[in-house]
């Protein structure tokens, strides 16, 4: 039995439903973000792991890890900058009762 | 069984754990440490596929910065606020179901795929480079630009609004601090 292709793309597949889970349940808007950087993650293994098997001489998934890591940052950088001015402002953070902005 | 698969088993179990931990910790502090089990566990699973470059971000940029971001707003916002409750029982039955469901259709649509794709082992750190600087070096510039005007738009969205404005001039702010001292 070798390390296959199937290995990582299952184990993949569980992190991202695990995070969806996480993403549609929790309530605290900081779990929520971390929730979105596993399923980044498990999106960055699934690129990695094709990178890997089908196309190792040339490492076009894994420049594609390479961008989305860039946009995971910035993600998580703006989303917790979020979080602190909606808590200096309004003392809530249950993301359920943020709906100021509803019309 | 080769020891690589142990080691996919040993890592990929860590990597699970943490995230179940990670959804299910009823105080953030330990689903971010679990968060970090599982971004630590995916940097060893990316060396065993061989890219060890990928490993290196990971660890430096999840399992470094991004994490001790979470931490630092985890200190500066309110706790008690910040284990607010979880969603009501049928969200969280609903949301589960979903998830086993589109796990189902993921994992059986994966094992039927034929990956007849052999365990290839390279090490890619030199085609990185060459790739992103020669085929993708539009996108790697503008992912600069993406990232500066990310943490800048975050500083701008978490500064406190009584400090000093930046755009006033420096005649107002010198007239502001002679009326502090008068």
């Amino acid at each position: 039995m070798t390390l296959g292709l199937n290995h990582f793309l299952i184990l993949a597949a569980a992190l991202f439903c695990i995070g969806i889970f996480g993403v549609l349940t929790s309530k605290s808007a900081l779990r929520v973000v971390i929730c979105v950087e596993l399923i980044l993650n498990a999106v960055n293994l699934n690129l990695a792991a094709f990178s890997a098997y089908v196309a190792p001489k040339e490492a076009v998934g894994a420049s594609f890890v390479i961008f989305l890591m860039v946009v995971a940052a910035a993600e998580v950088g703006l989303a917790l900058a979020l979080i602190i001015t909606l808590n200096r402002t309004s003392d809530i953070s249950a993301i359920d009762s943020m709906s100021r902005m509803k019309g | 069984m080769s020891s690589d698969v142990v080691f996919f088993y040993i890592y990929g179990l860590v990597a699970l754990a943490g995230a179940i931990g990670l959804v299910t910790a009823p105080r953030l502090v330990h689903a971010v440490m679990s968060l970090l089990a599982t971004l630590l566990s995916v940097a060893a699973l990316y060396l065993l596929m061989g890219s060890e470059f990928l490993a290196a971000m990971q660890l430096f940029v999840y399992g470094g910065a991004v994490t001790v971001l979470a931490l630092f707003v985890l200190m500066l916002t309110n706790p008690e606020q910040n284990s607010a409750g979880r969603s009501g029982r049928g969200i969280v039955l609903t949301a589960g179901g979903l998830c086993v469901v589109l796990f189902g259709l993921l994992s059986t649509a994966l094992m039927r795929g034929q990956w007849n794709i052999g365990a290839v082992r390279v090490h890619d750190t030199e085609s990185l480079a060459t790739i992103l600087f020669s085929r993708y070096v539009l996108p790697f510039e503008l992912a600069g630009l993406v990232l500066t005007i990310a943490l800048i738009g975050a500083i701008v969205l978490a500064r406190e609004d009584d400090m000093p404005d930046v755009v006033a001039s420096p005649e107002s702010q010198l007239a502001d601090e002679a009326g502090d001292v008068a």
